[in-house]
């Protein structure tokens, strides 16, 4: 007994750095939701108070360029309102499905890997988890944690995010996912080869779920990364087994495209919130 | 020992404020920002005792948490970073180290080499890099994401820490 506590006492250091680790390792994987959104409650609470201090004074330096950015977006929505009132004297109230809610960006992260935004909007306003949000030039992220007074969201910038696209033109569907390397693109994949994208095609939201409403814009096709030839395949098929080549021929029938997105996140202030009024029927629906 | 334990106190401060209000927000190449906080480990007076230094290294990174939304993970790299600091001193610097604290940091400045100091200040911020960028990713299938990023958040904290050691250490007391 004696020798065990000398030996405690002796190497002390290295017992205090394991049992503060084994805290802070807990707090990262606890599976414990309640204890985790304590902290999260109390960091909203403060860390928020002054991001939100800090936001309000630096607002006032970027005011012409959301100035300009409301002015072409009003100028692109009387567009369309003049094209719905032409065809058709229609109450677009009637058939509403989704309803938009403005919210201001408090605080935004792009150097993680796994990046949130916290909005000053929250459960007192309306707010629930997976709500798309979008900005006035494409989509940001969805909800994932919602307190009475502020919401974090899920930015697209984030390594486990997937969401539903399409490329306008030709109507393929494909899964976004981000790679971590850069804050201006996104990886689209699930794409079959046969389909004739080109540098350029825009994509938009496939409109799969009531997080975010078919057509909204993401970003255009940069770069498409081809596989290897389809020459090689046959080639590996002469010489190899034919269990590899089943392999080898899965995988060859996907594109990479890297798109560009129409979104700056890394200057981001406005951004509205999509609330779907049919998500109750949806959900009953799917069961 | 009151007028460490208050110097402690204000690099705390400041270098929680610099971190999330500038340079967290600090967008040069993108998604790349310096970790300008890791100069309140690099500058820790060497005479506080390891426990308490490993105690404090962890409140900072628990601090650097709250505010990016990121439960533990600075708390971790810190921590770590603070309990391998001695280590990596006695290594590097020799027989020049001496463990009970009577050098401050502007002797290290002033009197090592050139070498010792870029060895010093290059493996304390890519430990604490990797540990960051590896608990955040958390899969084998981003590790080569990891190591790229680690490389290169390495050599914008590197530059900034730098000069921001060689700005305050002039001074010190």
């Amino acid at each position: 007994m004696q020798q065990l506590i000398d030996f405690i006492i002796r190497k002390k250091n290295v017992f205090v750095y394991f049992l503060l680790l084994s805290f802070s390792l807990s707090l990262i994987f606890k599976t414990n939701l309640f204890q985790k959104s304590k902290i999260i409650i109390f960091s909203n609470s403060t860390a928020n108070y002054f991001n939100e201090m800090f936001n309000n004074l630096n607002g006032y330096f970027d005011l012409r360029r959301v100035n300009s950015e409301l002015v072409n977006e009003n100028l692109f929505l009387k567009n369309q309102l003049e094209n719905v009132i032409n065809k058709k004297q229609l109450d677009s109230l009637d058939n509403a499905i989704f309803k938009y809610q403005n919210a201001k960006v408090i605080s935004n992260s792009f150097s993680s890997f796994k990046n949130y935004l916290i909005i000053d909007k929250g459960l007192k306003h309306g707010l629930e988890n997976e709500m798309g949000i979008i900005s006035s030039k494409g989509i940001v992220g969805i909800i994932n944690y919602t307190t009475k007074n502020y919401s974090s969201v899920m930015s697209v910038l984030n390594i486990d995010t997937k969401i539903n696209a399409k490329v306008k033109r030709t109507s393929h569907f494909g899964t976004l996912e981000w790679n971590g390397l850069s804050s201006k693109n996104l990886l689209l994949n699930d794409i079959p080869e046969t389909a004739e994208i080109k540098v350029g095609d825009s994509i938009i939201t496939g409109g799969m779920s009531l997080i975010f409403p078919e057509g909204i814009n993401i970003g255009v096709v940069s770069e498409i990364i081809k596989q290897k030839n389809r020459n090689d395949t046959i080639a590996n098929f002469m010489i190899n087994n034919q269990v590899k080549i089943a392999k080898i021929q899965f995988k060859e029938n996907y594109l990479n495209i890297v798109v560009k997105l129409h979104t700056d996140m890394n200057n981001l202030d406005i951004v509205y919130v999509i609330e779907s009024l049919n998500k109750e029927e949806f959900k009953n629906i799917k069961k | 020992m009151a007028s460490t334990f208050l110097l402690v106190f204000k690099r705390f401060i400041f270098f929680i404020l610099l971190q999330v209000l500038i340079f967290n927000k600090f967008d040069l190449f993108g998604i790349y920002s310096p970790y300008i906080c890791l100069v309140f480990i690099l500058t820790f007076p060497v005479k506080t005792s390891k426990i308490s230094f490993m105690a404090v290294a962890f409140a900072f990174g628990f601090t650097l948490d709250l505010f990016s939304n990121s439960l533990g993970l600075n708390a971790t790299a810190c921590l770590t970073v603070a309990f391998l600091r001695p280590y990596i001193m006695s290594f590097i610097f020799g027989g020049f180290f001496d463990p009970l604290g009577l050098k401050l940091i502007k002797n290290y400045v002033s009197d090592s080499s050139f070498s010792q100091k870029i060895l010093y200040i290059s493996s304390i911020i890519l430990i604490h890099h990797f540990i960051l960028f590896s608990l955040e990713a958390f899969s084998l299938k981003h590790m080569s994401t990891v190591m790229h990023k680690t490389l290169i958040t390495y050599l914008l904290s590197g530059f900034f820490c730098t000069t921001l050691i060689y700005i305050m250490i002039g001074n010190e007391r």
